[in-house]
């Protein structure tokens, strides 16, 4: 994966929103990249920054009182130095985005076909009969049954899983090059979100997409992504593939994630404390105040700097720093009895 | 009887009615709950799972008669109700569905709820020392200082500290909240908690934190659990029995680790594989469930998930592959149902393609959208569908529907399947189960 | 039962605790009772011993009468104080919270000053200042630092310097053509106002709450009658209406306050009813009707208090449309003359605006400034009071 091209290089990333009581950092200095034809999973709990990182790519954060600093290059061109309408001429077309909540993402004053030839319209110059034709294909590619019947039912007609397909296929008309999934499974059940994510895999291979995918379900993770990001309170806790991150975990926080889980930890008891105050973070690691490995070194600076723990998995944790005993945060790794005992369970 | 279940429930019915018209006259009525039955021993959990929509929040809100449920019983053995026997009239005198307002008063003691939304299950201008004391007032403790003292030591056993009792709820986060819930269920001393959904609302990290605290409490006082979600990896952490509902039914009821080690309905053999596993290797292909949940109002006939069953059952004489039955009787329903538009995919073909619409393309696009491969293997239901499709052509759908229905039958839309027992405790509804009872088949071979 | 801890929840013996509901008052209830007692007992005593032409404290030497709408006033203060005032000052960790959403709004906390000036002004001033005489030869004196040609006022009170009578602190803000002290007619005028302010809204909420909820909770036809009343007191004329009973019975300001208020719940009773429907579906009221409450406890501790602080908005915004009409009656000289409001004064003073202003501004703008104070408290307390920004903020 490493012959790819990266599509989407974003880094120092930092949100910021004014509020009455100052200024909120929702994303504080993030860095992140996505391949040609690769699903990248952004992975936090909430308020960790997760979404307002990913709706800063194409900066449709409400500005004011958002504001977005940092570089963030799209195919070699810094989307947060262009024009809005330059912007425009990307979004929804080269890179598009779906949403947790499709009902809110739609207009039910007009029918589902419309709403695609729409879209459709606003980027291409095309007939409306070819754009009906091309709405109804791309119905039919997001496995919506009897397309070509349905094209004149209003949203209230479709179920929940079949509105998220819809905005699938909004997402699609422009054949985009990237496409931001922001909880795009959440608001649907266990069957549907099976349903959806099969869907965006096949629909992956087809477009060779990237894919920016939001998500708090690790379990949604270990089925789509090749890397993950995993974030907390704005920051970048650890990052690398999805495999390492899942079998060697290496940030403390990471680690007790993973462990909150039921096929996974066993330990009980989740992570006690809770998130820190967006508006007045804590300094040092932001993890730190909750973390069972937290030592003095952990709560002076800023977030301890990204450290290689595996090849091309990092972790923002001082006891990673060279000359120190990383063996206390590598105890802590989910059913590590021993590295390669576990590979092997894994398989069942 | 040597072991009375806490709480049986028999039958029970919840329909809301949907009236129209000026004179608002019933003509219909949405079944959201439509004839479960189970029983919950005493300190045992039970978990009611299913989609959204398939009536379990109403089977909670029905058995505390929150809601007056349309038909059934809920007979509840607690409180010092143990013991009693059914009066001459076949009714139970511990009936909550009978319980008059002065019994229900004392049935609220024994019987308690947490719901799923921390951020409005507190009045925002109440303090939550005083939500909690506040159940303890309606019962007639009038000793002001009584009350603060029991609250204070009970929020300190959830995990907080008695000085949050004059804080408002606007002041605590959501785990936080929900441990205050808890508080508020258990201050009574119930024996039945029922919880819906008290968890699907936090995040994973705090999930953890307030499911262990549910099982602490319910080991330390004894609790009886009915707990609704609609996460089967929570289920499968707390729940001793699990029952699975679609559609107002339960499909599935026995042991939490026999349901999930061996799930007997295709439902929850769906339901069990599409749950995502944290695990990367995993590469085992789920089961995929194709349409979407019908509508309550007009359920299915039959068995109510035979619309989106992968293993429908097919005439005895007819041996399709699943996928082509499936989507025979999909253009079945889709022809009689008169939602199969031949002109728009004619006009499609005309301005989309050059080729034309020829009756070919035509027919080749209704088989793609019903995922029927070009031919399928059966030639007796090839020359069916072909008939079909011919009749569909030439704009009569209902002679279409007729033709197909002919031999585009199952048993799983003609009786309503019976429960069949697999082991003790664990029962399933479904006619595969019926039908070979003696080889029940083995969810391993797809 | 010899229970050794019972101030744990799972050793309380609820057969020991008698089922007998003892009606219990809370200490705003009681405090309410005491108060009202005396004041009713007054209400008597005036309208049974006190001769009609007579001073209702005349047996004590004090010549101040008090006639019904007084009576009704302190009522409503009395209500004020018990259920709005005590239950903050009982709650002091919300009344911190909603102080510190309230302070936010700059001009708000101004206007609460404003207002809180009108209200004390109402309510004292009118015990320390005279009321306003009648005094021919001291009219159209001009207001203190002002002058007005000597030609127009009969005697100056102050000196005069180059043939322009000069202002004194006498009359700090002049007098009208009466001679009148237009600084005490607005003293006499925030009286009015905050009587009109009170009274109004005790009876536009008392009603509306009450139709809202019983509308909401009684459901079926009974809520169908009562919604189509609702529009029918909507469509109500009310002005038609007045018109007609000045005619018939004269039109004194309870008369006004009665009419206007009868007509005026109508939307607040709509926007009770369909607040009531969305409170009563969230999950808090669910628990409240698990633990066994019974209907109306549920109505009264929870769906009514939660109403209630969304609609004091609604009713802030609803006052100053009563002082507007008020004016305006009086500018149109429909209303009570003898009414010292402050739509009087700006009447009386329409015809000198040429030379004598302040007779029409000072009022006026008084008036301006007041129901520029209830709008801007309105929509501090809509920001301060939304429940919905309280969860956000959890």
């Amino acid at each position: 994966m490493s012959t790819r091209q990266p599509l989407l290089e974003v880094e120092d990333l930092t949100t910021t929103f004014s509020t009455d009581n100052g200024e909120l950092t929702a994303v504080d200095g993030v860095d992140f990249s996505v391949d040609e034809g690769e699903t990248v999973c952004i992975v936090g709990e909430s308020g960790s920054g997760k979404t307002v990182a990913t709706e800063s790519v194409t900066r449709i954060v409400k500005e004011p009182p958002g504001r977005v600093r940092g570089s963030v290059r799209f195919k070699s061109r810094d989307l947060l130095e262009m024009s809005e309408p330059e912007l425009r001429e990307i979004r929804g077309y080269e890179i598009a985005h779906i949403f947790q909540n499709p009902q809110e993402a739609m207009n039910h004053c007009y029918t589902v076909g419309w709403q695609i030839v729409e879209a459709l319209q606003i980027h291409r110059d095309v007939s409306d009969e070819e754009a009906r034709a091309k709405a109804i294909d791309l119905m039919d590619k997001v496995g919506i049954a009897n397309a070509s019947s349905r094209f004149d039912d209003y949203p209230h007609e479709f179920s929940g899983g079949q509105k998220q397909r819809v905005m699938i296929a909004m997402a699609l008309v422009g054949d985009p090059d990237l496409l931001i999934a922001d909880e795009p499974t959440t608001a649907l059940d266990v069957t549907v979100q099976a349903q959806i994510l099969r869907l965006l895999d096949d629909l992956q291979e087809e477009f060779d997409m990237g894919i920016l995918f939001v998500t708090h379900d690790l379990g949604v993770v270990a089925e789509i992504a090749d890397r993950i990001v995993v974030m907390y309170a704005g920051k970048v806790m650890e990052r690398g593939d999805v495999l390492d991150i899942f079998e060697r975990p290496a940030h403390p926080y990471t680690q007790q994630l993973l462990n909150c889980l039921p096929e996974i930890g066993g330990k009980k008891g989740g992570i006690p404390g809770t998130l820190p105050d967006p508006l007045d973070p804590p300094d040092g690691c932001r993890f730190a105040p909750r973390c069972e490995h937290a030592v003095d070194a952990c709560v002076t600076g800023d977030q301890p700097e990204e450290i290689e723990v595996n090849p091309g998995q990092r972790a923002s944790c001082v006891h990673y720093r060279p000359g120190r005993d990383d063996s206390v945060v590598r105890d802590g790794i989910p059913d590590s009895t021993a590295d390669g005992e576990e590979v092997s369970s894994a398989d069942d | 009887m040597t072991e009375e279940p806490l709480l049986s429930v028999r039958d029970l019915k919840k329909h809301y009615p949907i009236r129209k018209g000026l004179l608002n006259r019933q003509v219909g009525a949405a079944r959201a709950v439509d004839g479960i039955s189970f029983d919950i021993a005493p300190g045992e959990t039970l978990g009611l799972v299913g989609e959204s929509g398939c009536g379990k929040s109403t089977a909670a809100t029905s058995i505390v008669r929150l809601e007056e449920p349309t038909g059934g019983e809920v007979i509840f053995n607690g409180g010092g109700r143990s013991g009693a026997t059914r009066n001459a009239d076949g009714t139970h005198p511990n009936d909550v569905t009978r319980f008059d307002d002065r019994e229900l008063k004392a049935f609220r003691r024994d019987a308690q709820m947490i719901f799923q939304d921390p951020s409005s299950s507190f009045d925002p201008r109440m303090s939550v020392g005083g939500a909690v004391a506040e159940m303890l007032q309606i019962h007639g403790m009038s000793d002001r200082h009584r009350r603060r003292a029991i609250v204070e030591d009970l929020l300190e056993r959830v995990g907080l500290s008695p000085e949050d009792y004059d804080r408002y709820p606007h002041e605590f986060s959501g785990g936080q909240k929900q441990r205050i819930a808890l508080a508020r269920a258990l201050v009574l001393n119930p024996e039945l908690i029922v919880a819906d959904e008290p968890v699907s609302a936090l995040d994973v990290s705090i999930q953890a934190e307030i499911l262990d605290l549910i099982a602490d409490l319910q080991s330390e006082f004894d609790l009886s659990l009915l707990f609704i979600s609609h996460d089967m990896s929570v289920i499968r952490e707390i729940c001793d029995r699990v029952a699975v509902m679609y559609l107002g039914e339960i499909v599935e009821i026995g042991p939490t680790d026999r349901v999930f080690a061996d799930p007997q309905h295709p439902y929850t053999e769906a339901l069990l594989s599409a749950i995502p596993t944290p695990d990367p290797r995993s590469t085992a292909e789920g089961i995929e469930l194709t349409g979407t949940v019908p509508s309550p109002t007009n359920p299915p006939s039959g068995c109510r998930f035979h619309t989106r069953c992968h293993r429908v059952i097919q005439p005895d004489d007819v041996d399709l592959d699943q996928s082509s039955w499936r989507g025979l009787l999909n253009l079945r329903d889709a022809l009689a149902a008169d939602s199969v538009d031949v002109d728009q995919i004619r006009e499609n073909f005309r301005t989309g393609t050059d080729t034309g619409a020829t009756p070919d393309a035509v027919k080749g696009q209704i088989r793609r959208e019903f995922d029927l491969e070009e031919t399928i293997s059966s030639d007796e239901m090839e020359s069916l569908l072909d008939a079909a499709l011919d009749e569909a052509l030439g704009d009569d759908l209902d002679a279409a529907a007729a033709t197909l229905s002919e031999r585009v039958t199952t048993p799983c839309e003609e009786r309503v399947p019976q429960r069949t027992s697999h082991e003790p405790g664990h029962e399933s509804a479904c006619h595969l189960h019926e039908r070979d009872r003696s080889a029940p088949p083995n969810p391993a071979d797809d | 039962m010899a229970t050794k801890k019972p101030e744990q929840f799972d050793r309380v013996d609820w057969s020991e605790l008698s089922e007998s509901r003892r009606f219990d008052l809370s200490i705003n209830s009681i405090g309410m009772l005491v108060a009202t007692l005396p004041l009713a007992l007054l209400w008597l005593y005036d309208y049974q011993f006190v001769g009609e032409r007579e001073a209702t404290f005349q047996a004590i030497g004090l010549s101040r009468n008090l006639d019904p709408l007084d009576y009704f006033f302190v009522f409503t203060l009395f209500l004020f104080f018990f259920y709005l005032i005590l239950p903050l000052y009982q709650n002091p960790r919300m009344t911190r919270y909603y102080w510190k959403e309230f302070r936010r709004n700059r001009p708000a906390v101004v206007s609460l000053g404003w207002l809180g000036i009108v209200f004390v002004g109402g309510l004292i001033g009118p015990l320390l200042i005279s009321a306003p005489e009648q005094s021919i030869l001291t009219g159209h004196q001009p207001p203190v630092f002002l002058s007005i040609d000597e030609a127009n006022v009969a005697n100056c009170v102050g000196e005069v310097v180059n043939g322009r009578c000069q202002g004194t602190w006498q009359h700090p803000l002049g007098t009208t053509r009466g001679g009148k002290d237009v600084f005490a007619g607005i003293v006499y005028g925030m009286t009015i106002s905050m009587q009109i302010a009170f009274i109004t809204t005790t009876i536009v909420a008392a009603i509306g709450i009450t139709f809202g909820t019983v509308s909401a909770y009684a459901g079926g036809w009974v809520d169908e009658v009562m919604m189509r009343f609702v529009d029918i007191i909507l469509s109500f004329p009310t002005f038609l209406m007045f018109l007609l009973i000045l005619y018939i019975y004269g039109a004194g300001l309870g008369m006004f306050i009665l009419v206007f208020s009868a007509f005026a719940w109508g939307g607040t009773a709509r926007y009770v009813r369909s607040k009531s429907l969305s409170v009563s579906e969230e999950e808090f009221i669910k628990a409240t009707r698990i633990s066994g409450a019974s209907t109306y406890r549920v109505v009264r501790k929870h769906v009514v208090p939660n109403v209630a602080s969304s609609i004091i908005t609604q009713l802030t915004l609803l006052i100053p449309g009563f002082l507007l009409a008020e004016a305006q009656l009086a500018f149109l000289g429909i209303g009570d003359s003898a009414v010292p409001s402050w739509g009087q004064l700006i009447s009386a003073g329409r015809s000198d605006l040429a030379f004598a202003p302040w007779i029409v501004l000072s009022p006026g703008i008084v008036l301006f400034l007041t129901i520029l104070a209830f709008n801007f408290i309105g929509d501090a307390l809509l920001d301060a009071l939304n429940p919905e920004a309280e969860a956000e903020s959890a």
